[in-house]
C-alpha cells in the first residue's frame, strides 16, 4: 500500500459547530480522516470521514441519517451504583447512574438532528460492553442493558452489534455509508483502555449533568 | 535522555535473574562427558521442577504412549537439549516476577508468550528443519523485552501502548516504541538474552522478530517466531483471519516454507492446549 504524500492528502473539512475541539488527523491506514473520540465524548458528521474509538466496558452507539449521510458516534458508560446505595435507594440510585447514559444517547440524537437528520431514517448500531477486567464482571453488561433498553423506548432499530465477551474493541464508523469496522484488541491494551475508562467515571462523579436536556 | 538497550538490562541486574536451577543445568549440559544420569540428577535437586518435568513428560505436548514415572525416563524422552530448554521455559515466570508493572498483568503478558510459543512448536513440526522444543522456549520468552521496558520506563511504555490505540493501530507496539525510546522490546530482549548468555538460537529470535532480516544465524527460526507471534494473537482474539492481526512479512513465508494453510491447526491447537500448559509453566 503506497503511503500517501503531504500533497495527496486531502484538506480537512470543517468540523460542525460544537465539534472543533475533537481531535482530527488523517489515518494512512483508514486513507481518510478519523476523528478520535474519548469517553465520555461524542462527534458528529455530515463529511466523508471516520470516527474511531476504542471501548473496553464502555458502549459506543453509532448512529446516522440513512438517506442523507449525517451521523456520528458516542462513547459513554453508566456509572457504578454503589451496593448500598442501591438496596437503599434503588430506583433514585438507578436513574441517578442512566441519567449518564440518557444524555449520551440524547446528545448524539439530537446533534444529528439538529443538522438535518431525521428520526425516522435513523439505523443504529452498537459496539463495546467488554468484559476485560477480572474484577468488572457486571458494568460492561448493564451498559448494554441500558443501550438496548434505551433504543428499545425510543423506537431506534439496531441493525447490527459487537457487544460483550471479554475483549477490548477498536471501532471505526463512516456516518456517511454507515459502515462500521470492528477490530478486538489484545489484552496488551485492556489496563490502558480501563484507566481511561476509570478516569471518565472519576470525572463525571465530580460533574453531575444536569436534570435538563433538550428535547425534539 | 532515553537509556540504552544495554543499561536498560544492567539496571535490572538485582531485579530479576536466572534461576540457580536453570545456571546448574546449563552447565551440565554444555559439559561434553554429561551423561543422561548426571542430568537426572540435577533436575532431582530442586523437587518443584522435577514434579513438573514429569507432568510436561506426560502431557500433550510429547504424548508418549506409557505412563513416564521417573526422572531419568523424562530426561532420555525429553532428550538433554531440551532439558535446558525447559528449564529456562518453567523459570521464566517466577524470574520476570520481579519486574512487576502497571501496563499489562503478568498473567495476559504470560498468556501471550505461552500461545507463541505453543504455535512455535506446532508451526515447527511443520517447517523445515526446525526443532519444536526450541522453538517452543523462543515463542515463550520473544517478547521479555517488554517486561524490562514496562518496568524500567513506564510512562515511555505508557504513551507508546498510547499511540498505537491513537493511530488505530495503524503504528505497532514495536514502532511506537522506536519512535518514542528509539529502541523498542526487541532490541531489549536481545540485549537481556546475550548479558545472559542464552543459546543463540533464542537470542536470535527474541532479538529480530519484528525484523527478521536482520537474523543471521538462525533466519528461519527467527521468521517462524515472527509468524507465531501474530498467529498467537490470532489465538487469542479467537480469530482466523489474518486481517484481524498485524501482517506477516512475506519473507517469513519464503524463509520458513510455511504457508497460510499451517495457521488455523496451529491456532486451534494452541487454544485446546493453552490452559494445560499455562498450569505448568506459570503457577509459580
Amino acid at each position: 500500500m503506497p503511503i500517501p504524500t503531504e500533497s495527496s492528502i486531502p484538506p480537512l473539512k470543517p468540523a460542525l459547530p460544537g465539534f472543533e475541539h475533537v481531535k482530527r488527523s488523517w489515518n494512512n491506514k483508514l486513507e481518510c480522516y478519523a476523528a478520535r473520540i474519548m469517553p465520555g465524548e461524542y462527534y458528529v458528521t455530515k463529511h466523508d470521514e471516520g470516527v474511531c474509538t476504542t471501548l473496553g466496558s464502555c458502549i459506543s452507539a453509532c448512529i446516522r441519517d440513512r438517506v442523507r449521510g449525517i451521523g456520528g458516534m458516542n462513547h459513554f458508560m453508566l456509572p457504578n451504583t454503589d451496593a448500598s446505595e442501591a438496596d437503599a435507594w434503588k430506583a433514585a440510585s438507578l436513574s441517578a447512574s442512566t441519567r449518564y447514559g440518557n444524555y449520551a444517547m440524547e446528545h448524539l440524537i439530537n446533534e444529528i438532528l439538529r443538522n438535518g437528520g431525521e428520526r425516522k431514517n435513523l439505523e443504529v448500531k452498537i459496539f463495546g460492553g467488554g468484559r476485560i477486567l477480572q474484577n468488572m464482571t457486571d458494568v460492561g453488561d448493564r451498559n448494554i442493558s441500558f443501550v438496548r433498553d434505551y433504543l428499545k423506548i425510543e423506537g431506534l432499530h439496531v441493525i447490527s452489534e459487537d457487544v460483550g465477551e471479554i475483549y477490548p474493541r477498536m471501532v471505526v464508523y463512516y456516518p456517511v455509508t454507515g459502515k462500521a469496522l470492528v477490530k478486538r484488541l489484545r489484552s496488551l491494551h485492556n489496563n490502558i483502555i480501563a484507566d481511561q475508562e476509570t478516569s471518565y467515571i472519576d470525572s463525571i462523579k465530580e460533574k453531575p449533568v444536569g436534570g435538563e436536556i433538550e428535547l425534539f | 535522555m532515553v537509556k540504552s538497550a544495554s543499561e536498560l538490562v544492567t539496571d535490572i541486574g538485582g531485579l530479576v535473574s536466572l534461576p540457580e536451577m536453570y545456571l546448574h543445568i546449563n552447565r551440565i549440559v554444555e559439559d561434553p562427558n554429561c551423561t543422561t544420569a548426571d542430568i537426572a540428577k540435577a533436575v532431582s535437586k530442586d523437587p518443584s521442577f522435577t514434579l513438573r518435568l514429569l507432568k510436561i513428560a506426560n502431557s500433550a505436548l510429547y504424548s508418549f504412549p506409557s505412563a513416564i514415572d521417573t526422572v531419568s525416563k523424562a530426561v532420555s524422552i525429553i532428550g538433554t537439549s531440551q532439558i535446558r530448554n525447559l528449564a529456562l521455559s518453567m523459570s521464566a515466570a517466577r524470574s520476570f516476577a520481579g519486574l512487576p508493572n502497571e501496563l499489562v498483568s503478568m498473567q495476559n503478558f504470560w498468556r501471550h508468550s505461552l500461545l507463541c510459543a505453543l504455535v512455535a512448536r506446532h508451526l515447527a513440526k511443520e517447517a523445515r528443519g526446525c526443532d519444536p522444543d526450541a522453538l517452543f522456549t523462543a515463542g515463550l520468552l520473544h517478547d521479555i523485552g517488554e517486561l524490562v521496558l514496562f518496568n524500567r520506563l513506564p510512562e515511555l511504555s505508557k504513551e507508546a501502548l498510547l499511540l498505537v490505540l491513537d493511530s488505530m493501530e495503524a503504528l505497532s507496539v514495536h514502532e511506537a516504541e522506536q519512535q518514542l525510546m528509539g529502541l523498542d522490546h526487541s532490541d531489549v530482549g536481545g540485549e537481556l538474552a546475550r548479558q545472559w548468555k542464552l543459546p543463540p538460537l533464542l537470542e536470535e529470535c527474541i532479538a529480530h522478530h519484528h525484523r527478521i532480516e536482520e537474523a543471521k544465524r538462525y533466519p528461519r527460526e527467527t521468521a517462524l517466531i515472527h509468524i507465531a507471534n501474530i498467529v498467537a494473537q490470532m489465538a487469542e482474539l479467537d480469530s482466523l483471519s489474518l486481517g484481524d492481526v498485524p501482517a506477516i512479512n512475506p519473507l517469513a513465508w519464503e524463509i520458513t516454507g510455511l504457508d497460510e494453510a499451517s495457521l488455523e491447526p496451529a491456532v486451534r491447537e494452541a487454544q485446546a492446549e493453552v490452559a494445560e500448559i499455562e498450569k505448568l509453566f506459570l503457577d509459580i
